[in-house]
């Protein structure tokens, strides 16, 4: 990768891992969307998306650099020697082992995605969140119930999943002796 | 034409030309202010067993890797049978499948199999249909007799059975020469004999190979030739006898004496 790339992606990086998440729904849809009157994000469902890629995609960059540094040049040479081109060594090569090193850090991510997710609702997003506030508010109702089930489903969304890929990560990782790099 | 362009190539001396399997003119590699390889000029015929060896840092596996075109030499030219792959245009994959290369940190691929580590470039490279990838895979393995060892992960190996399967997974290609970089010097002592007696199998085949290595009985045993590198440049090369016996340099000399005295140690 390019020194200017690594920069931008570095940056990049760096902003949107240190944002809450609910300071970024707030400022795209109200100050970008409504605020600057850039037209997409004036919509609720639009602006909450954006806000959440662009989070998330910066903890997958942070993850996915952590796996390519775990297989390093060494799996490219090796691969080239054998005749391969560039493309298939990274097809066949760097791609299959990137996402075993990232499997674990990748269920954990959307897990965190799936939890943010639940900020929408204040820019109005008919998400579980708004519906649940929705039954609590009319006619009033006792918010116990509600918010349990709420929770209950949030749970239901991320466990089996997150779970899954950390368990399964984390066996195939340990089976074939891959580690994330340093630094 | 053809003709023409052997003569281009053709050594001084009148050896035939089809001889050389790969040569190197005049290469030099550097890195920023190191000379990693000095105006080396060598070549290896059919059925040769060259040995290089040297001090750390004296420039062998950048040597070995510019022979094989994994790193782009600086100057000079590098010719696999007579065909010169450092001018613009060269088909760099299709020469590096005919060049067979060991790491010495072996570098099998993490995620496949031994047998899935052989079969990738006959499948990919070669084009091989399936079964018939997987059949000469299998008998590459059996010539490092690890065949039984077929479906294991290289984490499940051992060093010295790693190895042979990377040795094996660029034997498998039908190379014109294997290149092995000092393939058993990041493995246990107990576990370099295996390796080696690979290597001597090899050899009685009539293998072109040429070895980075310090293993000085298998090299007087084998090797046709001996080439000590010191500072990125040829110092001293000949017969192994002449660096058992009497080498001409004083750094050879030294280097000899001290790798004799570790060898007797051991
Ligand atoms: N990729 C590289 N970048 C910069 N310097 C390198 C690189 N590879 C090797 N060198 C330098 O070139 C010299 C020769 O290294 P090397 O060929 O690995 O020696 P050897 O294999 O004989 O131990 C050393 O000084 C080493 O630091
Ligand atoms: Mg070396």
């Amino acid at each position: 990768m390019g020194k200017q790339y690594q920069i931008i992606v570095d940056v990049y990086e760096k902003i949107f891992r240190g944002i809450p998440e609910l300071v970024l729904i707030l400022f795209i849809y109200f100050g970008v969307g409504l605020g600057l009157g850039f037209p997409p994000f004036k919509h609720a469902f639009t602006a909450a998306t954006f806000a959440l890629g662009l989070r998330s995609g910066a903890h997958q960059s942070q993850i996915f650099r952590g796996a390519i540094r775990g297989i390093g040049e060494e799996q490219m040479m090796a691969a080239r020697s054998l005749g391969l081109s560039r493309l298939q060594a990274i097809f066949r090569v760097m791609v299959p082992q990137t996402f075993i090193i990232a499997t674990p850090g990748l269920g954990s991510e959307y897990s965190l995605l799936v939890k943010d997710s639940s900020y929408a609702f204040i820019i109005g997003v008919p998400d579980i969140m708004f519906w649940t506030n929705r039954v609590i508010a009319t006619p009033p109702l006792d918010p116990v119930f509600p918010y349990f089930a709420a929770a209950f489903l949030y749970i239901l969304l991320t466990f089996p999943l997150a779970t899954y890929l950390d368990m399964w990560g984390s066996r195939k990782k340990k089976q074939l002796g891959l580690q994330e790099g340093e630094g | 034409m053809g003709e023409q362009k052997k003569e281009a190539v053709g050594t001084p001396g009148g050896r035939r030309i089809a001889d050389i399997i790969l040569e190197c003119r005049n290469l030099w590699k550097i890195y920023g202010k190191i000379v990693a390889v000095k105006d080396v000029s060598l070549e290896v015929k059919e059925g040769d067993i060259k040995l290089i060896f040297g001090p750390s840092g004296s420039g062998k596996s950048t040597l070995a890797r510019c022979l094989a075109m994994l790193t782009t030499p600086t100057k000079g030219d590098v010719f696999l049978m007579g065909e010169c792959l450092t001018k613009p245009g060269v088909d760099l994959n299709k020469a590096r499948a005919k060049i067979g290369f060991v790491f010495q940190h072996i570098w099998l691929f993490h995620h496949l199999s031994a047998l899935g580590n052989i079969e990738l470039g006959l499948r990919r490279v070669l084009k091989l249909p399936k079964n018939e990838a997987r059949e000469q895979a299998i008998q590459a393995l059996k010539e490092v007799k690890m065949e039984e060892w077929a479906n294991h992960f290289p984490a499940q190996l051992s060093g010295g059975q790693q190895q042979r399967v990377g040795i094996a997974r660029a034997l498998a290609m039908s190379p014109e020469i294997i290149i092995l970089d000092e393939p058993t010097s990041a493995l246990d002592p107990e576990l370099t004999g295996e390796v080696i007696d690979t290597l001597r199998d090899l050899a009685k085949k009539g293998t072109t190979m040429l070895v980075i290595s310090h293993e000085m009985p298998f090299a007087r045993e084998v090797a046709d030739e001996m080439i000590f590198l010191d500072e990125g440049m040829i110092v001293e090369r000949g017969q192994p006898e002449l660096f058992f016996t009497k080498p001409s340099s004083e750094r050879a000399r030294r280097f000899m004496a001290r790798l004799i005295k570790l060898t007797r140690r051991e």
